[in-house]
């Protein structure tokens, strides 16, 4: 493929091609994430639990990379309900929570070995991919110290939808070549951020937060 | 539905944290609201009252050589830089002949439990950015006998909002069985909008368990788990000028000029401060039904002289939930919660012999909860409007609807069909004993401090109060809680 002088001139000078791709990917992907936020008004991990989920997704592919948050979500879920009954400091108990999270991956991997379940490339699955979505679940137990079930399913949903959604942009060959051969769309990128951090409007979630304020024509204006 | 002239009214988080936290909350006073020692000094300094501190642990050491023994029975234990209720104990008595105390759902935690409470909370696992902490063990409020009554286990805190130096809006956050006897509206505690102006309680919220979004809201009108459920609007708040002062107080002393103040209402000490939050949320909306932004423009640039001022302006801008200039409502008139008023028969003719008769004196109950005031039935009857109730009981209307939107649905159906009595100008929907219903509306010639004027009126079932007047009729008038219960 032919780039343009000036990308052709960044691979040139030493960059990979593949570093140079995930930095722009991070650049959309934490865009997203900062739309998702301020104009959505959807919770996530933080900006690098989306990012690191998305990348990870782009090299198991979708599919796989959810089967893989499932098993690390419903594991933690687990293990955390039952560690929370035993006695033991905070940090010792994440500590055991990821050695069960890592015993009942490897049992996931031979079930699939020998059932298949619709995964059988999951021997090909990175390890890097599969230790960065298992990552994850110290971002939701730390959640769910603090907050309710329910939030904190809520908040890793949205995590995750967002995740997904990055994952399908940044793996569009379309997308990954013209961002290549256009990079003028990085400062475009840091422009639209900024205009992000500026609003001051109402998120999309504050309309339905605030329905039945706006409802009563009588309420707002007093 | 939803005009962008009413949107602009409401605030939102982006532009609290744009327009009234970063620009008005300046660093240092931010550190001072998330750190509960530091403002506990500061509270104290200035002469308002908070919960004692029994103890403070800064480390594992001074955890080991703690004297147990020296603890009252109940006492609270917090992180000093914890958020949103996170890592809060409350610990009501102590199990009789054992090192182990009584929770608000009446369980129990032992020392030990206690004790890896308190060491997670100085590893930062309750505290912002998971920094190591400070532990807190303090007072425990007692419970004001008549807020007791509303509340399920807990202590129910009022929350206050000020902007330079006014207060701007307020609610009470009310304990129930399903938030576990705790105020966090997240787990379900109630919300109800408090009148600035005179303390009385208005609308009431509670997060829907059932909805998929956290912070959706549902209307309620009384408490939801109680033995004996309480109506939950017309509530006068004890010492609420003191509060609004004690509120406006910690603003001016912390020099956060957008803040939450916190304040619960303790039943030997009186009002006492929780804390103050720079960042304060925006449920309260819900809770008043009214926008902050509006309120909060409307104060940007008035010059605030003192904190009386600023109650003063608040009381003259808000209260009554009112709208207008300080000018325009310092000639009000003053009207009781038990307000006299005289009621004009539908068949009153002024200018006539029988003039008199066709009209009487009564008593009208002044309820802010409401916002068309109403009328009960036999009144309703009284006065003029019996073939208007029996045309409406013609048209069958359902006892009881599912939801506000199934009563907004009939209403709307009904007003596209010719009228079933000209008396009735319209239908309202409303809580009757718990029920969605749908009620006539009448116009009624009313005279309330000497002034005559058509009352639109929704006719009720019959209740304890005949009349009752709604804010849409009070916008002239301040009310006078002094007499509220006598």
């Amino acid at each position: 493929m032919t780039y343009t002088p000036f990308t052709q001139w960044l691979l040139n000078t030493g960059i990979n091609q593949q570093v140079l791709e995930l930095l722009l990917a991070v650049m959309v992907l934490a865009t997203i994430v900062s739309v998702a936020r301020y104009i959505i008004g959807t919770k996530s991990y933080g900006i690098y639990a989306p990012i690191i989920l998305a990348i990870a997704y782009s090299y198991t592919g979708l599919r796989y990379g959810l089967a893989i948050t499932l098993v690390v979500i419903l594991t933690t879920l687990f293990s955390y309900t039952i560690l929370k009954k035993i006695r033991m400091h905070y940090i010792a108990r994440i500590a055991v929570n990821y050695c069960l999270l890592a015993i009942l991956l490897v049992i996931f991997f031979i079930i699939v070995k020998k059932f298949g379940l619709g995964l059988e490339n999951m021997p090909y699955i990175s390890g890097l991919a599969v230790i960065s979505i298992a990552a994850i679940s110290d971002f939701f137990i730390k959640q769910y110290v603090k907050k309710s079930f329910k939030t904190s399913v809520l908040i890793l949903f949205s995590t995750v939808a967002i995740a997904a959604l990055g994952w399908f942009v940044i793996t569009r060959d379309v997308v990954t070549n013209y961002m290549l051969n256009n990079l003028w769309i990085v400062p475009i990128l840091i422009a639209l951020n900024i205009l992000v951090g500026q609003f001051t409007g109402l998120r999309i979630k504050d309309l339905f937060r605030f329905k039945s304020v706006i409802s009563n024509k009588d309420n707002v204006g007093k | 539905m939803w005009g962008n002239s009413r949107f602009s009214d409401i605030l939102g988080l982006n532009r609290r944290n744009q327009e009234y936290v970063r620009p008005f909350n300046p660093p240092s006073a931010k550190r001072l609201a998330d750190n509960k020692i530091s403002t506990k000094k500061m509270l104290a300094r200035e002469g308002i009252n908070a919960p004692e501190v029994y103890k403070i642990i800064k480390n594992r050491k001074q955890l080991a050589f703690l004297d147990w023994e020296s603890l009252p029975k109940g006492f609270v234990v917090k992180p000093n830089q914890g958020t949103g209720g996170n890592g809060i104990l409350v610990l009501y008595g102590k199990k009789k002949g054992e090192l182990a105390w009584i929770r608000p759902g009446g369980g129990y935690i032992t020392k030990k439990d206690l004790i890896l409470h308190i060491e997670n909370i100085l590893e930062g696992q309750f505290s912002m950015g998971e920094r190591s902490d400070i532990a807190i063990i303090e007072e425990r409020v007692k419970n004001d006998p008549f807020l007791k009554q509303y509340s399920y286990k807990g202590v129910p805190d009022l929350r206050i909002i000020c902007f330079n130096q006014v207060p701007i809006m307020a609610m009470m956050r009310i304990p129930t069985k399903r938030s576990n006897g705790t105020a966090n509206l997240h787990s379900g505690a109630i919300c109800t909008g408090i009148d600035i102006g005179t303390g009385i309680t208005t609308y009431s919220m509670q997060m829907n368990s059932k909805s998929l979004f956290s912070d959706t809201y549902e209307m309620i009108d009384s408490t939801q788990d109680l033995k004996i459920n309480k109506k939950l609007s017309g509530i006068q708040i004890p010492n609420w000028d003191n509060i609004l002062e004690i509120a406006v107080r910690c603003q001016k002393a912390s020099k956060l000029g957008y803040v939450g103040v916190d304040i619960a209402i303790d039943a030997e000490k009186g009002p006492v401060v929780f804390e103050l939050n720079a960042r304060p949320g925006l449920g309260i909306q819900v809770a008043n039904q009214a926008g902050l932004r509006w309120r909060l423009e409307k104060v940007k640039g008035v010059q605030v002289k003192s904190i009386k001022h600023g109650i003063r302006v608040a009381k003259n801008l808000f209260g009554g939930e009112i709208e207008g200039s300080i000018e325009a409502i310092s000639g009000r008139k003053v009207v009781n919660i038990n307000e006299k008023v005289t009621l004009f028969y539908k068949s009153y003719k002024a200018n006539t012999k029988d003039e008199n008769k066709g009209r009487e004196v009564t008593r009208a109950f002044v309820d802010t909860g409401n916002l068309t005031s109403r009328i009960s039935r036999s009144y309703a009857s009284r006065i003029g409007y019996f073939e208007t109730l029996k045309r409406f009981e013609y048209i069958k209307c359902p006892k009881q609807f599912e939801s506000f939107k199934d009563a907004q649905s009939y209403i709307d159906e009904y007003s596209k069909n010719s009228g079933t009595d000209v008396n009735i100008i319209r239908l309202a929907k409303l809580f009757e004993d718990g029920k969605i219903v749908v009620r006539p509306v009448i116009i009624v010639k009313i005279k309330i401090s000497g002034e005559i004027k058509d009352v639109e009126m929704i006719i009720t079932d019959d209740t304890t109060h005949s009349i009752v007047l709604g804010r849409s009729d009070l916008k002239d008038y301040l009310i006078d809680t002094s007499k509220t219960f006598k």
